[in-house]
């Protein structure tokens, strides 16, 4: 098999029985080895799509309680200002707002992937701004060409900062 | 009623609510950026405390932990799909429909990063 690697299949094999032990719910000893078998199968197939780099990276304790701190506090407090204002931008009678679609930078220090796609896939879930791309210039450094819905801020960095919030410089802490 | 009771219908009507937010958004916004951007309000804010409100129902009535573990698997699926999607038609809109108002500041025809 193409690019396969018995690291990456081993990771999302663990990957795959945790998730199977969650949802069964049971310890029971036919449901383990059942669940044991499938995940190494579906593991097997998989592992090359879901891993690029580094298979254990997520593993360390201190990075689950981060992706936790992240989800659960900093990601909800962003969400719920954002559908505030989108809140207030809907009920307002005159509707008068101003779109626009901005190429604001990302942290130079967040080289993955992966943290590349979660601040835009985050980005995208707070109401009021979609990421449209993300692209990379000669230099190295990164962009996401970002849909706002009411411009407040033409300055690039400035409303990079506006749009972001704090949710970058979690991420930046998880990924590296 | 008991006060978990209370606290399960105040987060479910929180959730309501923004629901109500992101459909009006629909209704109201006048082009397909503006009712994407609403409709946004419906997968984050409506399902979170719709969720939180079951959960809260689950663990005060005693249900098995697996309720909470498959409701919260439900807000995983959700928060991890609905940006994919909403990228994707974002991008199919910007290539085919007509703002409408015109966007003040646009890099990406300007830079057009194909």
């Amino acid at each position: 098999m193409k690019g396969f690697k018995f690291t990456a299949w081993l990771s999302t094999a663990i990957l795959c029985f945790l998730f199977w032990l969650l949802l069964t719910w049971s310890f029971a000893p036919r449901e383990l080895i059942l669940g044991g078998i499938v995940s190494v199968v579906v593991a097997a197939f998989a592992s090359r799509f879901l891993i690029h780099s580094s298979p254990f990276y997520l593993y360390n304790p201190v990075r689950i309680v981060l992706l936790l701190f992240y989800c659960l506090i900093i990601f909800f407090w962003e969400v719920i200002k954002a559908n505030v204002s989108m809140a207030k931008l809907v009920l307002s009678p005159k509707l008068s707002y101003q779109p626009g679609i901005l190429r604001i930078p990302a942290d130079p220090k967040l080289k993955s992937r992966y943290g590349l796609a979660m601040v835009s896939n985050c980005i995208t879930l707070t109401p009021g701004t979609i990421t449209l791309e993300t692209a990379q210039d000669e230099e190295g450094q990164n962009y996401y060409y970002v849909h706002w819905i009411d411009v407040a801020e033409t300055d690039r960095d400035k409303a990079g900062d506006a749009i972001k919030g704090t949710m970058e410089r979690w991420i930046g802490r998880i990924w590296k | 009623m008991e006060v978990v009771d209370i606290v399960a219908t105040v987060l479910m009507a929180i959730g309501l609510f923004f629901a109500f937010i992101g459909t009006l958004g629909i209704l109201r916004l006048p082009d397909v950026f503006g009712r994407l951007q609403a409709s946004t309000c419906i997968a984050s804010m409506g399902t979170i405390f719709v969720v939180l409100s079951g959960i809260v129902y689950v663990v005060a009535h005693g249900m098995s932990g697996s309720v909470v573990v498959k409701l919260v698997f439900i807000l995983l699926f959700v928060l991890g799909t609905n940006p994919v999607s909403n990228h994707a038609l974002c991008k199919g809109a910007y290539r085919s429909a007509k703002p409408n108002p015109e966007p003040i500041i646009d890099d990406y025809k300007e830079d057009d990063p194909q």
